[in-house]
């Protein structure tokens, strides 16, 4: 499983440097982009000292497990799944589903995308300074903020892998990934920012919520047993949820086509 | 040129009929500016202790509702379009057409505005019957003046994602780079702040920057954030803009047009 | 009509070695490599001549005709037509010539073609009347009229092929540049397209300038056949002269009982005859031979195929390349 994991990510790598030009811009972009993501901070707070109780590096958290998040699905999930769609449109995921291995995990692992490397690098930068500029979180903190990072990665797997599968059926709507992407910006800021039914749309349908602001609120200190259940369970749901979904679009497509 | 004049109604015709058989696609990329409503909540939270550099929660939610409409009125998608057609050979295409590729493009791109007006419409309408007091009547030199601004907003816009799209003549990865001044455009044109939250020195050079006439200026007028009078210098410069992206796109174009290897086509 | 003096182009292709080391070596430092596509090419061709131009994958027939339409700049040399300097790109140029690529369309993928015709029109700023009769009359050549209503994209390949060069003629040029017309098209398609080029050709007196690797295209069309291979010119002539040049034999088919040719080096023909290439000189002896032992057999004897001749074509090109 690891040979087949440095082999992929060797090859994605050499693809991904193929050209010298592309290289060099990707590093500019992620630089820029993480500029642009902390530079509304910076502006917000040059006005205020805290925003709805939050505070500069509170909501840099945020931003900063945002980045995260957007590292682990643009840079590892979103290839593979993208290429699903081709796949189902061109029939080359006959070739896919040929080979012993679980489906779904050669797909979702087939290609890594190197650029958002930098968002890795942003996140840890964001989250590092972040933390340091808080009050210590008690391990209990961050024990919890851990758990509802990994209830957050797996229900943003979950939706995503959701939303891929309605290409099975409509197979010209992949720009609902687009969609998908500009709800989920809302994740850069804290949850109670927003209006009571969109904070609850940004938990239960379109999970952002679980990933950036539920560990955010562990590592502040502000979190509950119920937060750390709701979290869990999310993740759970949209991870079996979109497991079953696959299933089953898998099995429309193998006799649906010829 | 009068060729270009006569040529029109049917390219515009036809280029519509091209956008209502693309509806759905077009729908969902109309939803995915959801930036200026994000943005909305967020600086209604901050402005609701107090106001924020002079905007208050009304004026800070017409400034973003009238961000929403410009952005939308001021979009294209030139520079994805023109760099898969330069990569996959299909600018031959528009290259053995005697009226230039980049009107072509041009009427492309214009026709999608009714289409975005019609969509837009119920938005704007429910925002105003949810929250009346949002509506502030520009005067109509303000109306007037709105007007020009937003077509040079959409033309500094095309222009500028022509010259990025026109680096696909020389180089593969022109997504990234554009993606990098879209960054910069996001932060420094009024879009997801306005300038008057900048600090003061910042604000006067931004205003001077291309960023700003792309988005920033139109709002401010139709909101009725800024005097007609003060405005006009500024029009001013946005028509410095056009002309200036203009000559760049020009030499980049002929430069490039020789590079092109037509391949895959 | 078509003038073309030392016509050249070089591509730059980029290169790396492979692997992950390369792939890092190469950010540092980026090779290129030219790639010699067209070497020096001359041609003329009249006003309303209709010439085969053939050759090899790669040969640089293409990248002729994409120079000899102003998609792209030659690296040296010149080219000439219908008066114009192609690479200026002169609209009146452009209202000139058409080139028409196989697999490559302009027809809008959504829209019924019809709307590309619309399109066109006004691209090429067309008389509305003039315009109208001509696509009337493509419309009846190429029998387009059930399907000119309905989204390109639910066309089959025939059908979507006829209408691009409906579309392609609409403003009437003076050249056609065909590239592969035919490729992919099933037998019955194909035999309509070669006729309406032809019933074009002759009605409006284009000049034809077609690529293929469809020798009916090439017998049914061209009265004329260039061949280019490796980017330089290898022949400049008739079919018929193409046959003496490179043609070395005649081939004899037979229909008749196999076992009597035991012996005499026959080969099944594929479709139920027997059949051998001999040199033109002992074509006699074998013919003699064949009529003692099978005196009331059907014995033809031809040219040999088309194909079999540009193999040799080709063949010889490449081994006076390697040679001199």
């Amino acid at each position: 499983m690891v040979q087949v994991a440095t082999a992929l990510l060797r090859a994605s790598l050499t693809l991904a440097m193929q050209y010298r030009s592309d290289f060099l811009i990707d590093m500019l972009t992620g630089v820029l982009r993480t500029l642009a993501a902390v530079a509304p901070i910076a502006l917000v707070f040059s006005q205020r000292e805290t925003i709805l109780g939050w505070t500069a590096p509170e909501v840099t958290l945020v931003a900063g497990l945002y980045f995260l998040m957007q590292a682990a699905l643009a840079g590892l999930v979103e290839p593979n799944l993208g290429e699903i769609v081709e796949a189902v449109r061109s029939g080359s995921l006959d070739f896919v589903l040929l080979k012993p291995a679980d489906a779904q995990v050669l797909v979702s692992m087939r290609r890594v995308d190197p650029a958002h490397l930098w968002d890795l690098l942003a996140a840890v930068l964001l989250l590092g300074w972040s933390i340091s500029a808080m009050e210590p979180p008690s391990l209990a903190d961050v024990g919890a903020a851990a758990v509802l990072l990994c209830s957050g990665l797996a229900a943003m797997y979950g939706i995503w892998l959701l939303a891929i599968c309605t290409s099975f059926y409509f197979v010209r709507v992949d720009n609902l990934r687009f969609l998908l992407w500009s709800i989920t910006d809302a994740g850069r800021w804290p949850l109670q920012v927003f209006a009571r039914w969109i904070q609850l749309v940004l938990v239960v349908v379109i999970p952002v919520a679980v990933i950036t602001t539920f560990p955010a609120l562990a590592l502040r200190g502000t979190w509950s047993p119920s937060l750390l259940a709701t979290g869990v369970a999310v993740g759970i749901a949209f991870l079996v949820g979109s497991r079953w979904a696959w299933r089953a679009s898998l099995a429309f497509y193998t006799s649906a086509s010829s | 040129m009068t060729a270009i004049a006569r040529a029109l109604p049917d390219l515009f015709r036809v280029g519509f009929a091209g956008i209502v058989a693309y509806r759905a696609e077009m729908t969902i990329w109309i939803l995915t500016a959801t930036l200026p409503l994000i943005m909305l909540a967020l600086w209604n939270a901050v402005a609701a202790e107090g106001p924020v550099a002079g905007f208050d929660q009304v004026e800070i939610a017409r400034y973003f509702a009238a961000t929403l409409l410009v952005r939308q009125l001021t979009s294209v998608w030139l520079v994805w379009e023109m760099n898969y057609e330069i990569r996959s050979g299909r600018l031959s295409q528009k290259l053995l057409k005697p009226m230039h590729p980049l009107i072509q493009y041009a009427v492309e791109m214009i026709v999608s505005v009714p289409f975005r007006s019609v969509i837009l419409t119920p938005l704007l309408a429910a925002l105003l019957l949810w929250r009346p007091e949002l509506w502030k009547t520009p005067a109509p030199t303000a109306v007037a003046l709105f007007v020009v601004s937003l077509a040079l907003a959409w033309s500094i816009n095309f222009l500028v994602q022509a010259v990025f799209a026109s680096f696909s003549f020389w180089v593969d990865k022109t997504d990234g780079l554009f993606g990098v001044w879209f960054a910069a455009w996001s932060l420094l044109s009024g879009y997801i702040a306005p300038l008057d939250t900048f600090p003061d020195w910042a604000r006067q050079i931004l205003v001077l920057l291309p960023f700003h006439g792309m988005l920033g200026l139109p709002v401010e007028i139709l909101g009725s954030f800024i005097a007609p009078g003060d405005a006009l210098p500024q029009v001013g410069l946005q028509v410095f803009w056009v002309v200036v992206l203009a000559t760049v796109l020009a030499v980049l174009w002929r430069a490039g047009i020789r590079r092109y290897g037509a391949f895959g086509a | 009509m078509i003038e073309a003096r030392a016509l050249r182009k070089v591509f730059r292709v980029p290169e790396k070695d492979p692997g992950l080391v390369g792939s890092l070596r190469s950010i540092v430092r980026r090779r290129t490599r030219d790639v010699v596509a067209v070497d020096g090419i001359d041609l003329t061709v009249a006003a309303g001549e209709r010439i085969g131009f053939l050759g090899p994958n790669g040969a640089g027939k293409t990248t002729t005709l994409k120079m000899l339409t102003g998609l792209l700049h030659p690296t040296a040399g010149s080219c000439q037509v219908a008066g114009y300097r192609p690479q200026d790109r002169a609209p009146d140029f452009l209202r000139a010539v058409t080139l028409v690529m196989g697999q490559k369309q302009q027809l809008m993928w959504d829209l019924p073609a019809t709307e590309t015709f619309l399109l066109n029109r006004a691209l090429f700023d067309l008389d509305r009347a003039e315009w109208t009769r001509t696509v009337e009359e493509l419309v009846a050549l190429l029998e387009l009229g059930p399907f000119l209503n309905r989204p390109v994209r639910t066309l089959s390949l025939g059908e979507r092929m006829r209408c691009e060069l409906a579309a392609a003629l609409l403003h009437r040029p003076r050249v056609l540049f065909l590239d592969e017309p035919t490729i992919g098209l099933d037998v019955e398609i194909q035999a309509t397209v070669r006729r309406f080029v032809r019933a074009w050709n002759e009605k409006h007196g284009a000049t034809v300038v077609l690529t293929s690797h469809d020798m009916n295209d090439v017998t049914a069309l061209a009265d004329r056949i260039v061949i280019i291979d490796l980017g330089v010119l290898r022949f400049d002539g008739s079919i018929n002269e193409l046959q003496l040049r490179f043609g070395t034999g005649r081939r004899i088919v037979v229909r008749g009982d196999g076992q009597a040719l035991a012996g005499l080096e026959f080969t099944p023909d594929g479709s139920g005859g027997w059949q051998r290439t001999v040199l033109a000189s002992a074509v006699n002896p074998v013919l003699q031979e064949v009529l003692r032992r099978l005196p009331s057999a059907d014995v033809t004897v031809a040219d040999p195929p088309l194909e079999e001749v540009l193999t040799r074509a080709f063949g010889e090109a490449r081994q006076q390349r390697s040679a001199g």
